[in-house]
């Protein structure tokens, strides 16, 4: 009792304060229940409701879908350029995929941490709905990779006389071997005879089809006009003025197109293709090329499809297990803890509720494992309030008012649910990091479910358990025995 | 007092959890899946499934190299077989899919998995990384939060003691998934990494709760003495006015209800995911079950008896 409350006025006033006092906490237990009813209408109708802004979003493994991981190779490009570039072939990429019509496909950049060699980077695209990846490889597989490479001459001379000597020797059974030019060995292999030089698809702005002028020869040949940006423009002209008299070998998807002299430095930045192209091929080609050229080759590294049949049954199949484990815990509190138990089971159907709400309106992607992680923390949702009832039980059976035993209940409880949820937010935490979609998936939905469960106990629980009537172990009325929980001693 | 009586014989029995769940791990192994191995699956199903063995013979044995044809009931009802084989590339995804779907009634490819070894490496180095670093925060918190108490027993022991809780804790389910690995050729995939970290994450709840009654138990039964040094500082030495063995004791009774029905609730959701959940997550559920079952078990009858024994011989006691 407060040492400031004088001792004997009138008990009118102390009677109405405990009445205010009453009024407020009735209120605060009516908000709570109103604030579950109003999630619980929020969930239902925006889950029945077809065009609600606030579906569920189911990742592939529920919706069905394929997922796709590129590797990019960027041992050419400088460290400081990679994530520029990445973001390149992230766009392109986008816009290929796009045009297939697949409803929010997701292009993404991504970066292996710190605990591997080498850093990896790669490109994961993921299709909702397709399930015949076949087509989505190839259209991705048809983004063109355009590459300038100079050509060393000595090698490729080499590389040719070579050619020549085992063409003419092929019929006399001799063998050739050790061939040397200018003693030196002829290096082997196309990428020996080309010289890089840093000008690819990247720097490319549009590229036009047109009808060749022919100098001399083919007239109305078809060839591809290209136009570099800015910095390619610069680049081109560079190369060009530097390599007078020698050839630039134009390679696309790693095939030599042609490799014209170079006459004079060219500014400006354009420069035209030309391949024997048939009108098709070249028109294909332009497409290609506006769409955008691979900034970076790229390899497909891993593949998953599933069938969307198969991700709707592990739907349904997770919801079901979902709804019964849910039963079960309610049913358990129920019976074990009786009247405080009757408030624990509105706190996980509200925690419930909100979990819902929030895999709506953030929104949060489930997956297989994210419904798993789900299920996992209903069951863990209630260990606050099991924390807490038992603390009050102890309380209540050393001789405390109901009220009195609720509120040492959870001051006295409290650090351990502080330190125990401390520690499952930790794995939550590291799971998000070590994770690939499906395991961020899983470390959110538990991370989350440990957070909210926490300020549903703190919240529901509390305000619901201190509006329970006031009732004494001693007292023997039914209020009382239902207060009480467990076995009897 | 269950606890303090039979320290020893909990101990004992302790070891032995060790000792079989470690062999049982090191004999049958743990068959790894191609998340971490790289490779690919394709899971096929038929309404009519086909012999194995005309499926067998219809793969290209040469160019495939080395497969394993597994069969398997889908939940959808129709049954079919796993392929898994080394990583394909597209053009012989695309052939290996149109023998199996020809090979029998009606049939589809229902999931398909195809994983670069690279990415199969990675995946298992940060799950290492991952298992240690989780278990390292976590004794490091443990310290830190009972630093007040650090007597009789210091606060980096009870850190130690978690340790040998979680070990146990991450060990026999993995044992068991060795098991399963041997009867249902279930193999370990993203999904047992996921399980082992939840584990680990949940199960101590358990042992702080027990530890928790047990640091208030040591302040309520200790009494300060005050010594003035010879140099004029003054000390602080604790005496306890009962015994270690029965404050753990106590503490242990005391919040037996509070463990055993945490875990209860707990276990009974993901017993329902078990049974009523699809068959993706079903060993994912079965590792959970046998986890929290042990993490139980280890707060009670592992942590305790470790704590009497290490702070048994420590410090004074007055009645």
């Amino acid at each position: 009792m407060s040492a400031q409350k004088p001792e004997r006025k009138s008990t009118k006033p102390a009677e109405e304060s405990s009445e205010t006092e009453g009024i407020i906490r009735a209120f605060h237990a009516l908000a709570v229940v109103v604030l579950g009813l109003a999630l619980g209408f929020f969930v239902y109708s925006s889950t029945a409701n077809d065009t609600s802004r606030f579906p569920f979003k189911l990742g592939l493994d529920l919706a069905g879908g394929s997922h796709l991981v590129y590797q990019a190779d960027v041992s050419d490009i400088r460290p400081e350029e990679v994530p520029e570039l990445m973001q390149v072939l992230k766009e392109v990429i986008e816009r290929r995929v796009n045009i297939f019509g697949v409803s929010e496909p997701i292009v993404q950049v991504e970066t292996s941490s710190f605990v591997t060699d080498e850093t990896e980077h790669r490109l994961v695209v993921e299709l909702p709905g397709v399930t015949d990846v076949e087509e989505a490889v190839a259209e991705i597989g048809r983004t063109p990779l355009l590459e300038f490479k100079l050509v060393d001459q000595s090698v490729l001379a080499g590389q040719q006389a070579q050619e020549q000597l085992e063409a003419s020797a092929s019929g006399t059974g001799a063998q050739i071997g050790n061939v040397r030019v200018n003693d030196q060995a002829v290096a082997t292999g196309t990428d020996a005879a080309y010289i890089d030089t840093g000008l690819t698809g990247r720097y490319l702005n549009r590229a036009e089809l047109q009808f060749g002028q022919g100098s001399g020869g083919l007239s109305n040949e078809p060839i591809v006009a290209i136009e570099f940006n800015d910095e390619g423009a610069d680049l081109f002209e560079e190369i060009t003025r530097e390599n007078v008299g020698e050839s630039l070998a134009i390679f696309l998807d790693g095939e030599l197109m042609s490799a014209p002299t170079i006459n004079e430095p060219i500014a400006g930045g354009s420069a035209i293709i030309q391949g024997n192209f048939s009108p098709d091929e070249a028109r294909d080609l332009v497409q290609n090329l506006n769409f955008g050229a691979l900034p970076v080759p790229i390899e497909l590294e891993s593949t998953q499809t599933i069938g969307a049949s198969l991700g709707a049954n592990i739907l349904e199949r997770g919801i079901t297990a979902g709804a019964i484990g849910l039963s079960l815990v309610l049913v358990f509190m129920l019976l074990w803890y009786r009247l405080p138990g009757v408030v624990a089971s509105l706190a996980l159907l509200i925690y419930t509720l909100a979990m819902l709400a929030l895999f709506k309106l953030i929104p949060v992607t489930l997956t297989a494992a994210g419904l798993a992680g789900f299920i996992l923390s209903v069951g863990m949702a209630v260990d606050a309030n099991v924390l807490v009832f038992e603390r009050m039980k102890e309380e209540y059976r050393n001789g405390a008012t109901s009220r009195e035993a609720a509120r040492n209940g959870f001051t006295r409880a409290w650090p351990a649910i502080r330190d125990g949820n401390f520690t499952s937010i930790i794995s939550a935490v590291i799971l998000f990091w070590f994770g690939t979609s499906l395991v961020k998936g899983f470390a959110l939905v538990f991370g989350m479910g440990v957070l909210v469960s926490m300020i549903s106990a703190l919240l529901v629980t509390r305000t619901l358990l201190l509006s329970l009537p006031v009732t004494q172990q001693k007292e023997g009325t039914v209020t009382a025995k239902l207060t009480d929980s467990g076995l009897q001693r | 007092m269950f606890v303090a009586k039979y320290t020893k014989e909990l101990l004992v029995a302790a070891a032995l959890i060790f000792v079989i769940a470690g062999g049982v791990v090191g004999v049958l192994g743990l068959p790894l899946g191609i998340d971490f191995t790289g490779g690919a699956l394709t899971e096929v199903t038929y309404s009519e499934r086909p012999e194995k063995s005309s499926v067998e013979s219809a793969l290209p044995r040469e160019q495939l190299g080395e497969f394993s044809l597994r069969q398997t009931e889908s939940d959808t009802g129709r049954s079919g077989y796993i392929l898994r084989t080394r990583d394909l590339t597209e053009d012989e995804r695309i052939g290996i899919d149109e023998i199996l779907t020809t090979a029998g009634t009606d049939g589809s490819v229902d999931r398909y998995t195809s994983i670069g070894p690279v990415i199969g490496q990675e995946l298992m180095r940060k799950a290492m990384w991952a298992i240690g670093g989780v278990a390292l925060i976590i004794v490091l918190y443990v310290a830190f939060a009972f630093r007040g108490v650090s007597w009789p027993v210091s606060s980096w022991k009870y850190g130690l003691i978690t340790i040998v809780a979680l070990i146990h804790d991450v060990l026999v389910p993995t044992a068991v998934f060795s098991v399963l690995g041997v009867l249902l050729g279930a193999e370990a995939d993203v999904l047992f990494v996921m399980a082992l970290l939840a584990i680990l994450g949940y199960s101590v709840n358990d042992t702080i709760v027990v530890f928790d009654r047990v640091r208030e138990n040591l302040v309520q039964w200790r009494q300060e003495k005050k010594e003035k040094k010879d140099t004029g500082e003054e000390t602080i030495t604790y005496i306890l006015t009962k015994p270690f063995d029965e404050i753990v004791g106590t503490s242990v009774q005391q919040t037996l209800a509070r463990s055993i029905n945490t875990s209860l609730t707990t276990l009974l959701a993901i017993t329902a995911l078990y049974i009523f959940g699809g068959d993706v997550t079903q060993n994912f559920a079965l590792m959970l079950m046998a986890g929290v079952i042990a993490g139980t078990y280890s707060s009670l009858c592992i942590a305790n008896p470790l704590l009497i024994y290490l702070g048994r011989n420590a410090g004074e006691t007055s009645t």
